[in-house]
């Protein structure tokens, strides 16, 4: 008998494991809303996936809340539609993956939208215009204006951003060095690690006006490129969602309120 | 109902095997092979690593981890010595030393000191290999002195009191007599240091990467977002495994020619 229930314990055992393994689909919540199922990471709110700190556009206000002007942005989108808003901090470099990979539902986090990653991700309509620019020590803020002034010398970026890609199509005289993420470029460019930081121009006047050491020596203005926020391919339901949240927010005017909170005054 | 315990142990062995058995199986039905291929182990991305994948980043690699380890061993042996000095002060900085370096993450002292003595000094890394392997080289030193310590003290004190007795020195009795016995016993110790050594230099790119000094995770990281693929990444690993292998065979090798010679 004894042999019997050990087999017996054992086919037990490997059902549970089975049932473990084919349940795991249908644990995400179902919602329905209009052109869909919309299926979300997290039963009841909205998770966004974003390479935060990246002020002004996604931040910890110091009581912790999520705030700048995506995470705000997101947080309206999630309140019309009866959700909560929650974040998930992940590296920027490869992202936009985040949603297919199960991490999130969607990505804010000041992403251009690119022929590249459109590729791997589908995009809301832009609701954002950036430029890039350079952030250097206030005693080369009248040196190293143009990315010519810049050859020979070393240009920190961000891996994976479309400011590395803009310095390695246009700074090709230059040093490129790249980081993980925007802090460590901050510390490299105060401790002469690298002679400028090439970057959103939003971004790097932040900097520049918080912390006094820096300058925005150049903004390339030839060269706009557009934000968009990207859900996992394929997810019409809430591509849908987002693109009608941003066209309200516009239409209301509370896109301008954010926006001026943020980036004028 | 009555079996023996013998029996009893061999049922459950029994047991064990088929459910590993099984539960390998089940796993390999249940991946998505082919799925799983694609976003993973492409084989015209693993060729398109190469020869890069060698000739740069697993040098970079190479170099971070023995400039880390060999800073790692003669400042280890230094603070070693120190704690097991007779004199005080030499032992409170050498355990002060060793506690503020085990005790903080790698990751925060690559920052702190990478980019922390350029701001506090003005001085300028002349390299970014040293910036890389110097804090590096200071952790590894931390944990490195209390393994060489452990190996002093394992070495019989008859040892030392013989050397003395025979006229020698304390330090000439050190370094003919103790140290290299401390060594035969530390090797597998140190080996395992090396092991981890060669995977924290994954760390050293929170500095910035220029495309010559990416080291082997870095490469592989870069790859996985140019090329949308996941293989990259595993040809990295693959390539750490190539580089850890052979070191952990050596020292068994070396472990069991040491059994044979009685020790």
């Amino acid at each position: 008998m004894a042999r019997n229930t050990r087999v017996f314990a054992a086919i037990a055992a490997l059902s549970l494991v089975v049932a473990a393994c084919g349940g795991s689909s249908d644990s995400s919540d179902t919602t329905t809303a209009g052109g869909g199922a919309l299926e979300l990471v997290k039963d009841g709110a909205l998770t966004v996936c974003s390479d935060a700190p990246y002020e002004p556009f996604e931040f910890q206000a110091e009581d912790g809340t999520w705030t700048g002007f995506d995470m705000d942005i997101m947080r309206k989108i999630a309140e019309s539609n009866d959700l909560e808003l929650e974040v998930s901090v992940q590296p920027f470099d490869g992202i936009w993956l985040a949603p297919a990979a199960g991490k999130c539902d969607v990505v804010a986090s000041s992403m251009t939208i690119t022929e590249e990653r459109t590729q791997a991700a589908d995009f809301t309509d832009t609701y954002f215009d950036a430029f890039q620019s350079l952030l250097v020590r206030k005693a080369d803020a009248e040196t190293y204006t143009t990315l010519e002034s810049l050859k020979g010398k070393t240009i920190a970026v961000q891996t994976g951003t479309t400011g590395e890609a803009y310095a390695k199509a246009n700074a090709t005289d230059s040093e490129i060095q790249s980081f993980d993420e925007a802090s460590a470029m901050f510390l490299a460019l105060e401790s002469n690690q690298v002679d400028a930081v090439l970057q959103d121009y939003l971004i790097n006047k932040e900097r520049a006006d918080k912390q006094g050491t820096s300058a925005v020596s150049a903004k390339f203005e030839e060269t706009p490129e557009e934000y968009g926020f990207a859900v996992e391919k394929g997810n019409t339901a809430l591509l849908q969602i987002l693109n009608k949240g941003i066209k309200d927010l516009r239409d209301s005017g509370d896109y301008d309120t954010i926006y001026n909170k943020y980036f004028i005054g | 109902m009555a079996i023996s315990k013998r029996q009893r142990a061999m049922y459950t062995r029994y047991a064990i095997y088929t459910l590993s058995v099984l539960a390998i199986v089940v796993m390999a039905l249940l991946v998505d092979w082919t799925r799983l291929g694609n976003a993973m182990f492409k084989w015209e991305i693993v060729k398109k690593q190469f020869p890069d994948i060698l000739t740069s980043a697993a040098k970079n690699t190479v170099v971070f981890t023995i400039l880390g380890f060999a800073g790692g061993l003669s400042f280890g042996l230094l603070f070693a010595l120190m704690r097991l000095s007779t004199i005080r002060p030499y032992r409170w900085l050498a355990a002060t030393y060793i506690e503020i370096f085990r005790g903080i993450p790698l990751l925060v002292t690559l920052l702190a000191l990478g980019f922390g003595i350029p701001i506090a000094t003005g001085w300028n890394w002349p390299n970014p290999y040293l910036q890389g392997a110097i804090p590096l080289s200071l952790v590894a030193s931390a944990y490195m002195a209390e393994t060489i310590r452990a190996g002093i003290e394992a070495v019989p004190k008859g040892q030392m009191e013989a050397a003395r007795s025979l006229g020698m020195s304390y330090p000439r009795a050190m370094i003919t007599i103790i140290i290299p016995q401390a060594l035969r016993i530390i090797v597998p110790p140190l080996t395992n240091e090396f092991v981890l050594l060669i995977k924290d230099t994954s760390l050293i790119s929170v500095l910035g990467v220029t495309e010559a000094t990416k080291d082997l995770a870095r490469f592989g990281r870069d790859g996985v977002n140019s090329s949308a693929n996941a293989t990259p990444l595993i040809v990295a690993g693959l390539v750490y495994l190539a580089m850890t292998l052979p070191l952990t065979q050596l020292v068994a090798y070396m472990e069991r020619r040491a059994k044979a010679a009685g020790k």
